[in-house]
């Protein structure tokens, strides 16, 4: 299934590196560098799936997960994020998340991630 | 001497990942969620290197140094100030909070913690840079942010400017706030610049 994306992270490497394991896999990538950015996007596209980075300069990860969740129940979110801790994960979770890939990305994680939440499931391995 | 926006991100994105880990680290050590603020990455004269810290952290503080060689070598530091350290030797010894200095099991125990928590850190660089590095014991010393990088910079006489990162955590319901530091000297600098191209290369390219 080729989805529309749209990939949050202030770091031009990272959405760089996704956009490069995305596209490879034939996915259509849109990109925004913080928060309010990938607000005004999401509304205005309405990607079918989010890769969230969470330590941003400005509106954090989750500020943006909890803006997109409330506007649109619907939204699904990978967070795509340095940040490991168990915490991170179960307050995103809770917040709405669908699915979670740690940085350094690999590529098989990231696509298994988003095809797992593109048909409706959970990804939080 | 300036870092291209390129490098700037991708170094900024490097050290994201590695304090990720370190902070993952230190959470499990305290049970707490470590709130992580954006890495601060510049270059300056290792004069000005003390009164940069000292702008966001005053008074004596317990900083754990760790020296680290290899291809890419430099000086890798965490500090606390001296209350936050206090807090959490009690959080990680389960003793309660005292008002007064470290004992040798609390300087034992924030020497410990920085020493895991540097690793983590920059395991993580020396992983994805492919470069190994080697790590010196941890030293635990309680003085001024000047202090500490007076003794630095004294030592490495390379270090005429340095390659600063910086972050701030911050313990989730707790006073307990610190800043981890990193600064190599010119030598490394440039070779640290080649590396990040190759990752960037590798990451990016199909």
């Amino acid at each position: 299934m080729n989805a529309h994306i749209l990939v949050v992270d202030d770091s031009g490497f990272a959405r760089r590196t996704l956009r490069q394991i995305l596209e490879s896999a034939g996915h259509t990538i849109d990109e925004a560098k913080d928060g309010n950015d990938a607000l005004e996007r999401y509304f205005l596209r309405k990607p079918d799936l989010v890769m969230l980075d969470m330590v941003m300069e400005g509106m954090g990860g989750m500020e943006v997960l909890a803006k997109m969740r409330e506007l649109d129940p619907q939204a699904k979110v990978v967070l795509a994020t340095a940040d490991i801790q168990g915490s991170t994960r179960a307050d995103a979770q809770t917040a709405g998340a669908a699915g979670f890939v740690s940085k350094p990305f690999e590529r098989d994680q990231v696509l298994n991630a988003v095809s797992t939440v593109l048909t409706g499931g959970l990804s939080w391995n | 001497m300036e870092l291209t926006a390129t490098h700037q991100d991708t170094l900024t994105e490097l050290i994201n990942i590695g304090y990720g880990r370190a902070a993952a680290a230190l959470s499990e050590l305290t049970g707490r969620r470590i709130i992580l603020e954006v890495p601060k990455v510049a270059v300056h004269p290792i004069n000005e290197v003390a009164a940069t810290l000292t702008r966001v952290m005053s008074g004596e503080v317990a900083s754990v140094h760790q020296v680290f060689s290899g291809p890419v070598s430099g000086n890798a530091l965490l500090l606390l100030d001296h209350k936050a350290a206090v807090l959490l030797n009690s959080l990680l010894l389960d003793v309660p909070m005292s008002d007064g200095r470290l004992d040798s099991d609390g300087r034992e125990a924030i020497t410990e913690v920085g020493n895991i928590v540097l690793n983590a850190c920059l395991g993580v660089f020396g992983n994805l840079l492919q470069v190994q590095v080697t790590f010196s014991v941890p030293r635990l010393h309680l003085e001024s942010v000047s202090g500490v990088l007076s003794s630095i910079s004294v030592r490495d006489r390379e270090l005429q400017y340095a390659l600063m990162v910086h972050t701030r955590f911050h313990l989730r319901d707790s006073d307990i706030s610190g800043y981890m530091v990193i600064i190599l000297g010119i030598t490394s600098f440039s070779r640290l610049l080649s590396e990040l191209e190759k990752w960037e290369q590798r990451e990016t390219s199909s």
